[in-house]
């Protein structure tokens, strides 16, 4: 098998949840698994501070649950997906739930290519408020203004 | 085996003592800092097209030096490396006026993933031959010197060849490349997969050594992980020591990505480390 | 109705002159007025360096700001805590160079205060009412006489309005043409509405202030997700007070979610050097890793971490 066929196999066990090539130690590459989710739940966390502090002590969990299988389009795409999967299965948090709206409602993200900024106005409800985005700087009206 | 030509010495790279990752979390730390005179910043968090961050320049308005740190090259990988890539640090080493650029001994995707991370690569001729040629792609359009970082691993590979000495040693040469030095990750390998990290120390050309790397870490499930984001274990900071008892390094960084503690703490860190590397202290 | 035969022009003048005439008291009255708030709202500029973090924040976000960086100093040096029950309670001594505001939300947490009731406290309210007259003092804040002030000229906008309208009346009864008319009294409307509604809550010199404030304090911007742990509690403060609430929630979010702090709007962006236009919640760190470029780093370093 040539190299770069098994660095691709190495690679696909890590973060596709392959299975581990042969020759390699399962317990090892497993503890650099779970220490990449580690690594990668804290970059994610980084960029969606609100949805982790409001998923408290279970982020750590969660995300890797999430994550196991998924490999990495880059920590704001991870924590995007993450927030949308959640915010379908039940309402998030009210502060996680504002910090996606206020992301939806700026950059046009589907799923599959990088987000890019909206170029037309936006307006987004979340629970009593509502994100709007006009031109590049985005509001949150209705709330309470800290 | 093919006759090897005497391998040239490594270039000339300046001192500057002490040094700190730079971080926009901590850019006001880092700023606040006496004496400091060289930084580090990851190559892939600039623009190429765009101004240099506010602080950066003001960095380097102070006469700090400013080393673009590359992650995601790939340099290790099977694939040559990526021209996009390889261009992206050039531009960056030009806009900071950069002395040189660091890079790692390590591949970060294939088959199409992204590993997300630095992965090792088998202690292979195969493998040394690859890094060899990617190093040898990325100076064609440096117009600086490169230094190259062994990674932490916690695996080896199946069909390693070479042992971790002679891997470093043989890369090194035949790409004339620098070392940039990871006493954390050395620290880090011995403890989890064995070997004497003395006994490194003594086989490795430390006189190719540009600059120093130090980070912190933790215990997890018998293991120890280099996360950067922990204090600097007393072990490494001997280690420090140990590696400056031979060839004291112009250059010593301290690396630091997240859960940062009070400046107190991060002042006592850099101290230390200059006390274990000889150099004055820049807090 | 039996057409009264009347002078060709209403009121014995003729309608372009009343136009002209009309048109030159709107713009007399209107520069009059912007004039009148431009010399109101002025104040007298201060040296940034001398307004604490409780001070900025009032002249930032009002009483609320000012309440939520009192009480986020006051947790970041542990002397208030947040109970089960979503009340605040002591946790530790007040710190010796606490404000008097400090001084009454400690003592407010000592009663067992919800932190949204902070403002009905009398302790507190009269602290902040202290806070809001030494800025009034310092011409920083526009007193509430300035802000009456503010509205005299636009009360005389209205009452060219009237008189508008008594021409308009008696335009139409004679049939004359109205339209030039009709649109200068929706013109004067408009502008004295604005003029009357809008009256602001900040002097420019405490604008300018903030804004020198902003821009020396990048690194404690939202969006460079600072460090508020090594900058201290002081800085954190500051970050609060120019920031937004938001700053609360990146520096304690456990605290700022037991406290209801609002999550708000990031107030303004730094001008060079901050990614993005102000998005709340902490912003996407390092810059360019931001929004695109699958794959990437994921912001500030990544270099051999982990072991693995």
């Amino acid at each position: 098998m040539s190299y770069a066929s098994r660095q691709a196999e190495l690679v696909a066990a890590l973060v596709a949840g392959a299975a581990v090539p042969e020759g390699f130690d399962d317990r090892l590459v497993g503890a650099a698994r779970q220490a990449l989710l580690r690594k990668r739940a804290g970059d994610v966390a980084r960029h969606w501070p609100l949805l982790a502090a409001g998923l408290g002590p279970d982020w750590g969990g969660t995300f890797a649950e999430w994550a196991a299988r998924r490999p990495t389009g880059g920590s704001l795409r991870d924590g995007w997906d993450l927030a949308r999967s959640l915010a379908a299965r039940g309402p998030l948090p009210v502060p996680a739930a504002r910090e996606l709206a206020l992301r939806e409602v700026r950059w046009r993200y589907d799923g599959n290519r990088p987000p890019r900024p909206r170029r037309l106005p936006a307006v987004r409800r979340v629970g009593r408020a509502y994100a709007v985005q006009v031109a590049g700087r985005v509001w949150l009206l209705g709330a309470d203004r800290g | 085996m093919a006759e090897r030509t005497e391998p040239r010495p490594p270039a000339e790279v300046p001192g500057y003592g002490v040094g700190i990752g730079w971080r926009p979390e901590i850019s006001g730390f880092v700023a606040d800092l006496p004496g400091i005179r060289f930084v580090e910043v990851v190559a892939e968090t600039l623009t190429a097209e765009g101004p240099v961050p506010a602080p950066l320049a003001e960095l380097r308005g102070r006469g700090v030096a400013v080393v673009p740190h590359g992650v995601r090259l790939s340099l290790g990988g099977a694939d040559p490396v990526e021209p996009e890539r390889v261009a992206h640090l050039a531009r960056v080493a030009e806009a900071l006026d950069a002395p040189l650029v660091s890079e790692h001994i390590a591949f970060v995707r294939a088959g199409g993933l992204e590993a997300g991370h630095l992965l090792p690569i088998p202690r292979t001729r195969e493998a040394v031959d690859a890094v060899v040629a990617n190093v040898g792609r990325t100076r064609a359009a440096l117009g600086v010197p490169i230094a190259l970082e062994p990674i932490a691993a916690l695996f080896d590979w199946p069909d390693d060849e070479l042992d971790e000495a002679q891997f470093l040693t043989e890369i090194l040469e035949r790409s004339e490349a620098l070392l940039l030095l990871d006493v954390a990750n050395v620290f880090a390998n011995a403890r989890n997969r064995g070997g004497d990290p003395l006994d490194l120390l003594d086989r490795l050309p430390l006189e190719r050594i540009a600059y120093v790397h130090v980070a912190g870490g933790a215990e997890h499930g018998g293991l120890y992980h280099d996360t950067h984001t922990d204090p600097v274990p007393p072990a490494v900071l001997d280690l420090l020591g140990e590696l400056s008892a031979r060839h004291r390094p112009p250059s010593v960084l301290l690396e630091r990505d997240g859960h940062y503690p009070p400046a107190a703490a991060l002042r006592a860190e850099l101290d230390a480390i200059a006390t274990a590397a000889g150099h004055p202290s820049i807090t | 109705m039996m057409v009264i035969a009347a002078a060709d022009d209403t009121w014995g003048i003729s309608g372009p002159a009343f136009l002209a005439f009309y048109f030159a008291a709107v713009c007399v009255l209107l520069l009059a007025a912007v004039a009148h708030r431009a010399y109101l709202f002025a104040g007298r500029s201060r040296r940034p360096e001398e307004l604490g973090p409780q001070q900025v924040a009032y002249l930032n976000g009002g009483e609320r700001l000012a309440l939520y960086t009192s009480l986020g100093g006051l947790r970041g040096a542990g002397a208030v805590t947040v109970s089960p029950d979503r009340t605040l309670a002591v946790s530790g001594t007040l710190p010796e160079d606490g404000t008097p505001l400090d001084r009454a939300v400690y003592g407010a947490a000592g009663n067992g205060v919800r932190p949204g009731a902070l403002a009905s406290e009398p302790s507190v309210a009269a602290a902040l009412t202290r806070l809001r007259e030494g800025l009034e003092r310092a011409r920083l804040v526009p007193t509430a006489a300035h802000r009456r002030q503010a509205r005299y000229l636009p009360l005389l906008m209205f009452a060219l309005d009237g008189l508008g309208l008594l021409r308009l009346a008696a335009g139409l009864a004679n049939d004359k043409p109205v339209v030039g008319l009709i649109f200068l009294i929706i013109l004067n409307s408009v502008l004295a509405v604005v003029l009357f509604a809008v009256v602001p809550r900040h002097t420019r010199a405490a604008r300018a202030a903030i804004r020198t404030l902003r821009n020396r304090n990048p690194h404690l911007s939202p969006a460079v997700n600072p460090a508020y742990q090594t900058y201290g509690p002081v800085a954190a403060a500051m970050g609060v007070a120019l920031f937004g609430g938001a700053v609360l929630w990146a520096f304690d979010p456990a605290f700022a979610e037991e406290a209801e702090v609002p999550t708000g709007m990031v107030y303004g962006s730094v001008a060079a050097g901050g990614s993005g236009g102000g998005s709340s919640g902490g912003g996407c760190g390092a810059g360019s890793s931001c929004g695109g470029g699958g794959g990437g780093c994921g912001g500030g370093g990544c270099g051999g971490g982990c072991g693995g």
